[in-house]
């Protein structure tokens, strides 16, 4: 599903945040990326999403060569990739259940099927009862938890978590890592990106660890 | 195609909410807008209306030729015989009680002709010559008023020529005026919708991450630059309305002091359709230019 081959990525200014990473992930896994802050993390998710493009080297998505997309061309492969952020990226000028229905909106669906699949989404990550709430008034939690609704409302094959639990007490953290073992089990792809130990005794699954921009696999 | 007609649905109910959210500033501009338009159209109106007024005139250089009471019958016919001349395009016998007829109608001074012991008006030809330039056709009513019988001649409606080129300079001005007018809204909606672009930031970047299109993006900016438009066209028509009526009693009355039934006529519908078109197409591009611009903006800030 994912291939990166001799991948790197240097900053304007000279960073380099990936140095000729070389990894494929399969549809279906489970993948948590670990490794101090600033080690690349963020940048693989990025490159993934074609929200940053490789320096050098060549990342595949779905059989499509990131570098290659054309401008026209990312906005349909990130409608089946769902993105997950650590500060959650919530539009405060609108309720919660319009937050989960932009992604519908924007792929061009019936407003009530919309409205529909949103509830049913923001039901599962138990936020039903405060569907016509301002995001503002959530906790930390729920705003994570809103987030994740959002990044799955449109079923996307592939889901994308940069530091998921990274602001939130361990109660929440575990809520949320439940969550993803549940989407897990239905088969999508997941890439989670964090520094959490306990999530990753939690759920199990592959573990690629970075470090300077050296990607290096761990065998829990 | 569905699909389609949804994003344009949600995109103008978009637009409008956004309108109806601030009051002040959408009224704002619309009135902007609306005094920049209302300037070259009303200009136009007043031009158009001015060569209404013309255009009940001869717009074709006429000499009356007035015969003396005393002219014999030899002389008026040697009158009709030099107007069938080849450098006469066409001449008309005007009998002295036609004229009299003819004033009393138009300039209601029916009462006062009828006061009259007998005609005071002279018969007269009324002459359109061949010739437009003004030293023919000084040469012209020269000859005719040498003839014998010819109390006088008087060349007409030279004023009405030069109203004519006056009023072809002012719709020029007016077409002029318009472009320039044009680029003044297109600059208005373009900052009223930059700002609106960079108030939305923080949307626009989230949606982009979740796979909008450039398109998607833009569409409710072109709507709401287009609505601005058409809110600055109708606030146009306001100003003018009002302006026109100010403006119906006092020229009426004058008209009135001049023994004419001129009034200010109201721009056509089809005219208002065509200002109304422009300004909606005007504002729709000035938010083009602004959103693209500031989206290439957002993208490099990001």
């Amino acid at each position: 599903m994912i291939s990166f081959s001799q991948v790197t990525k240097r900053y304007p200014g000279g960073h380099e945040a990936l140095n000729s990473v070389t990894l494929v992930i399969e549809q279906g896994e489970l993948v948590f990326l670990t490794g101090h802050s600033g080690a690349g993390k963020s940048t693989l998710l990025k490159l993934i999403a074609a929200i940053e493009r490789p320096t050098s080297g060549v990342v595949s998505v779905s059989g499509q060569n990131i570098s290659r997309l054309s401008r026209r061309a990312v906005p349909y492969l990130r409608r089946n990739i769902g993105l997950v952020f650590q500060d959650h990226k919530l539009l405060f000028d609108r309720s919660v259940i319009e937050n989960v229905v932009l992604p519908l909106d924007i792929a061009g669906f019936d407003r009530r099927e919309a409205l529909k699949r949103a509830r049913a989404v923001i039901d599962k990550v138990g936020l039903l009862n405060r569907e016509k709430a301002n995001p503002v008034s959530l906790s930390g939690g729920e705003q994570q938890r809103l987030c994740i609704a959002r990044a799955l409302v449109s079923r996307p094959a592939l889901l994308l978590a940069d530091e998921p639990t990274g602001n939130l007490d361990a109660g929440y953290a575990a809520d949320i890592m439940a969550m993803f073992r549940d989407f897990h089990q239905v088969g999508t792809t997941l890439v989670i990106a964090t520094h959490d130990d306990r999530a990753l005794n939690a759920l199990g699954g592959r573990i690629l660890h970075l470090d300077h921009g050296k990607v290096g696999e761990v065998t829990a | 195609m569905i699909g389609w007609l949804r994003h344009q649905k949600h995109a103008l109910t978009s637009a409008l909410r956004r309108l109806a959210r601030q009051p002040v500033s959408t009224l704002l501009t619309a009135l902007a807008m609306g005094v920049a338009i209302s300037l070259p159209s009303g200009l136009y109106l007043g031009l158009d209306n001015l060569s209404r007024l013309a255009g009940e005139l001869p717009a074709q250089p006429e000499i009356s030729v007035f015969l003396d009471p005393a002219a014999s019958g030899a002389d008026k016919q040697a009158i009709a015989t030099r107007l069938k001349r080849p450098d006469i395009a066409q001449a008309r016998f005007v009998p002295k009680d036609d004229a009299l007829a003819a004033l009393s109608v138009s300039q209601d001074l029916a009462d006062i002709s009828a006061g009259l012991a007998e005609n005071p008006l002279p018969d007269a030809w009324v002459v359109q010559p061949r010739t437009r330039s003004r030293e023919a056709l000084a040469r012209v009513a020269d000859e005719l008023g040498k003839l014998p019988g010819v109390a006088e001649t008087h060349l007409d409606s030279q004023w009405a020529e030069r109203l004519q080129a006056a009023l072809t300079i002012g719709h020029t001005g007016v077409w002029l005026l318009a472009g320039l007018f044009a680029i003044a809204l297109v600059a208005i909606s373009g900052n009223a919708i930059r700002a609106q672009v960079l108030a939305r930031r923080d949307e626009i970047q989230v949606s982009r991450l979740i796979g909008a299109t450039d398109r998607y993006i833009r569409r409710p900016f072109l709507y709401l630059g287009a609505l601005q438009g058409l809110l600055g066209g109708l606030a146009a028509g306001g100003v003018l309305a009002a302006a026109g009526t100010l403006l119906r009693p006092q020229v009426e009355r004058l008209a009135g002091l001049y023994g004419s039934a001129f009034h200010l006529a109201p721009p056509s519908t089809s005219e208002i359709a065509v200002v109304l078109g422009l300004t909606t197409l005007f504002g729709w591009l000035g938010a083009w230019l602004s959103v693209t611009r500031t989206l290439h903006q957002v993208e490099a800030t990001r």
